[in-house]
């Protein structure tokens, strides 16, 4: 559950990325016959490509994990998960 | 120059990947590129003006070598071979080698980036390298344990994001300067993460757990440097403005104080050990232009220490107390503790003196209360009564000689440390948190509660520390 919600504040994250590159305008900015149109800024779009494929990459190895401890704990509740894990 | 750094930066990624192809050369392999590493730190030393770089034009990365990050990456070259060095003969696979080895090249890269992007690529690779390292062992604890780090620092890393797209709005640029105009909920942001990530203050709670629960190596590598990856840019944030400064001093002097009293009253060896860190991380960014010195001292002697305390019989101070050592794990222990308590001789004593000496005047009485509680501390190891001989494993000796050898050659960087008013403060420093340990402490039992480590309140303090920053952002005008 935690995973998932921590998935969820990463797209919010990529939204917001994606708002601030468009302020500007909306246009892909591709070279075309038009010109002068309203671009869109596409400097925070190439970085949160990158900020996705880390985020998409930490979220499989997170889940990974959490299948190896399923086997121990179905229930996956974290606090007892944690009460039988720490010292 | 500009074609060494881009080779010593790939070349720790290119090795990694190469380690899987020729497993039988893992750990020579591994070796080498620290050497490689080592050998560049030590020649940025040598050059009189910072090297900076730009990589591709107009949007392209920039990257900036300087003497302060040079510290921090010979601090990674030896700690990382120390620790080759201990696990030379304990049949680790070549994935660990390969991981180990690219956890060392993306902490390099964070040492040498200027920018938020560039930062943030580099920690998430270090966060995903240490949370492979962490599972290795693939028992639930150790699972448990990585997950609960990957976790806490992938949330951190979030919101770091948001605060450096803040920056970009306002300057069109991800440049650590852009921080200087940017509005005060980018810093508080920006700082939440990197707070998080290094385990300062509250919300470094997540780290006694990680670092005491890890295998002996690998807690090691956690302490020594990957801590450190997101404390050299807090410095390099620090140095952007005096607003900043003020802000990380006012951290560092917490943190400090907050991890020595934790660090007193802990029962169990790798834990004190891990608050100790966190305390450490206060004095580092107490004076961040000078953090540098202390950062490689630091290093140096909490990954021997921690080697070290991976060899003792027991891990609880009261077992210890009962159990007698080998005098040769000793007399190592006692030369590691001594310069984490700054005794003269050794590096943690010039590191000392030149924090306490640049330090701003209100700092002066709280750091001197956390050198001395850093003395107490520490003389938990000093009073282990001696014993017979014992097997230690056979690459413990070494990774210690190397880290040890290390903290006396160190000392070179400050000479001028050694005047008389300097070492009686020392002395007497030590001298008093002995006597303090010896008359009160060793007869106290006293169990501090462990609430704030619990998973759940790691994500509530998170969210606090937010509001915190944000104010002392907001009261300290960085956005006008």
């Amino acid at each position: 559950m935690k995973i998932v919600s921590m998935d969820v504040m990463s797209t919010g994250v990529i939204a917001y990325y994606v708002v601030i590159a468009s302020l500007n305008g909306l246009f892909t900015p591709i070279m075309g016959e038009v010109k002068n149109r309203a671009f869109a800024d596409p400097v925070p779009q190439g970085i949160i490509l990158t900020a996705i494929v880390i985020g998409f990459s930490i979220q499989a190895l997170m889940l990974v994990g959490v299948m190896k401890l399923a086997r121990d704990n179905p229930t996956l509740e974290t606090s007892e998960i944690e009460k039988n894990n720490t010292p | 120059m500009n074609i060494i750094t881009i080779a010593w930066l790939t070349i720790p990624f290119f090795i990694g990947f190469v380690i899987y192809l020729l497993p039988k050369l893992d750990k020579y392999l591994a070796l080498a590129v620290t050497f490689v590493s080592a050998g560049y730190a030590l020649q940025l030393f040598l050059e009189k003006s910072p090297l900076k770089l730009n990589l591709l034009d107009n949007f392209g990365v920039q990257v900036v070598a300087d003497q302060l990050g040079a510290y921090f990456i010979l601090t990674n070259a030896i700690v990382t071979a120390a620790v080759i060095f201990y696990c030379w003969h304990s049949g680790k696979s070549a994935f660990f080698y390969s991981q180990m080895i690219i956890l060392h090249g993306s902490i390099n890269a964070t040492f040498i980036c200027v920018d938020f992007v560039s930062l943030y690529v580099a920690l998430e690779v270090s966060g995903i390298a240490a949370f492979l390292l962490i599972a290795y062992p693939r028992t639930d604890r150790s699972l448990w344990v990585a997950l609960r780090y990957l976790f806490v620092s992938n949330t951190a890393m979030l919101f770091y994001l948001v605060g450096a797209v803040l920056v970009y709005q306002k300057h069109n640029s991800f440049l650590f300067d852009g921080l200087k105009g940017a509005p005060p909920e980018a810093l508080a942001l920006i700082f939440l993460g990197l707070l998080l990530k290094g385990g300062i203050f509250v919300s470094g709670f997540w780290l006694p757990l990680t670092h005491s629960e890890s295998e002996t190596p690998v807690s090691a590598l956690l302490s020594g440097i990957v801590i450190k990856a997101s404390i050299l840019p807090l410095l390099r944030c620090a140095l952007v403005s005096d607003d900043i400064d003020t802000i990380v001093r006012i951290f560092g002097v917490a943190t400090a104080l907050m991890g020595v009293s934790y660090a007193i009253f802990e029962k169990d060896t790798k834990r004190m050990l891990a608050f100790s860190t966190i305390a450490q991380l206060g004095f580092i960014l107490a004076s961040p232009a000078v953090g540098g010195f202390y950062a490689l001292a630091h290093g140096l002697v909490k990954s021997s220490l921690f080697l070290l305390a991976g060899s003792l019989p027991s891990r609880n101070f009261k077992e210890l107390q009962s159990k007698a050592i080998d005098p040769t794990l000793w007399i190592a222990l006692v030369i590691a503790s001594l310069s984490i308590s700054g005794f003269p001789l050794l590096a943690g004593f010039g590191s000392k003196v030149l924090t306490l000496k640049s330090v701003e005047p209100w700092q002066v009485i709280p750091m001197s209360i956390a050198a001395a509680g850093t003395a107490i501390a520490f003389a938990k190891f000093i009073f282990i009564p001696r014993g017979e001989k014992q097997e230690v494993k056979p690459g413990l000796w070494p990774a210690v000689i190397l880290l040890i050898s290390g903290l006396i050659i160190a000392n070179v960087v400050y000479l001028d440390a050694y005047s008389i008013e300097s070492i009686i403060k020392a002395l007497g420093t030590i001298a008093i948190g002995w006597l303090i340990y010896v008359l009160i402490i060793k007869r106290l039992a006293i169990a501090v509660p462990r609430v704030p480590e619990q998973f759940d309140h790691l994500v509530g303090v998170m969210t606090l520390t937010l509001i915190v920053l944000f104010w002392m952002a907001l009261a300290t005008g960085t956005h006008t």
